[in-house]
C-alpha cells in the first residue's frame, strides 16, 4: 500500500493485494488514519486491485461517510472492468465517483 | 473423480487459498473465467460468514469446502461445524438511492445470491450448518 500526498493536499492511496476480509483491514486503518488526521479529501487508486469481496467496499463506505463528515469526499480510479461490475452490482458506481486516472479525480477536488 | 475437498481452519487469512481452489476447480469442470470469478467472490462470501457468524472469529473451528460437478451444475458446499446461523433473515442490502439510506453489512449475502444460480442454507439445531451454492456450467 502507498500514501502519497499531492500539493493541493489531497491524499491519495494506492492498496496491493487483493481486497478481501484480510487485505481490506490495513486499508480500513490508513483510510481512518488519513481522516483523523485531517486529510479528508482522499482518492482511492485501484489500478494495482484485482479482486475485492464486500469487506472491501464496506470500509470504503464507511470511510466516505467519515471524509464527508470532515467536508471532504473519498473518490475513485484506476478500476479494472471486472471491478467496475462489482461496483455496479452492488449500486456503488451510484454513490462513488469514479474517475479514469487520478488525475482526473484530483482535478475534480478543484 | 467429479469432487475436490479442502478442510481449513476458520482464519481469514485462509480465504485466498480457498476462494483460488474453487476458481480453479471451477474453470477445471468448464466453467469460463468469468464465470469462476463469480465463483472465487461467492466462496469468499460463504466463508467469511462462517468465521464471522457460526465460529464468532473463533480460529480453532474447522471449515470444509467440497466442490462437485453434478450433472451440469457446479455445486459448492461448506460446512462447519460452528453455531447455526440463518442468513436467509437478513434482508438485501438497498443498491439504489442516497450513500446516507445505504447499510454497511448485508453486501455479501447479496453477492452469493446475484453471483450463483442457487444458494441455500442449512443449520442444525445445536451447531454446524451448511451453504450449498450452484452455478449452472452452460454447454
Amino acid at each position: 500500500m502507498i500514501t502519497e500526498m499531492l500539493p493541493n493536499k489531497i491524499c491519495v492511496i494506492t492498496p496491493a493485494g487483493r481486497l478481501d476480509a484480510v487485505g481490506a483491514r490495513p486499508l480500513g486503518d490508513e483510510l481512518q488514519n488519513q481522516i483523523n488526521q485531517g486529510n479528508a479529501r482522499l482518492i482511492l487508486d485501484l489500478s494495482g486491485t484485482r479482486y475485492i469481496s464486500s469487506n472491501g467496499l464496506r470500509i470504503m463506505l464507511r470511510a466516505r461517510k467519515d471524509a464527508e463528515g470532515r467536508g471532504g469526499s473519498l473518490k475513485l480510479c484506476g478500476l479494472s472492468s471486472r471491478l467496475l461490475e462489482i461496483f455496479e452490482m452492488a449500486g456503488f458506481d451510484r454513490i462513488f465517483e469514479i474517475y479514469p486516472t487520478r488525475e482526473k479525480a484530483s482535478k475534480s477536488f478543484e | 473423480m467429479n469432487e475436490y475437498s479442502l478442510a481449513i481452519s476458520s482464519r481469514y487469512e485462509n480465504l485466498a487459498q480457498v476462494t483460488q481452489f474453487a476458481r480453479a476447480i471451477a474453470l477445471d469442470f468448464g466453467l469460463n473465467d468469468r464465470e469462476a470469478d463469480d465463483v472465487e467472490l461467492a466462496v469468499d462470501e460463504a466463508v467469511t460468514n462462517v468465521i464471522e457468524h457460526a465460529y464468532r472469529g473463533n480460529p480453532s473451528g474447522i471449515i470444509h469446502i467440497t466442490c462437485a460437478l453434478r450433472k451440469n451444475e457446479f455445486v459448492v458446499e461448506i460446512r462447519d461445524d460452528g453455531k447455526p446461523f440463518d442468513p436467509g433473515k437478513y434482508r438485501s442490502p438497498r443498491t439504489s438511492g442516497p450513500i446516507s439510506e445505504r447499510a454497511i453489512g448485508g453486501l455479501g449475502l447479496f453477492f452469493m445470491r446475484k453471483l450463483m444460480d442457487k444458494v441455500e442454507f442449512r443449520h442444525g439445531r445445536t451447531h454446524g450448518n451448511l451453504t450449498v451454492m450452484v452455478k449452472k456450467v452452460k454447454a
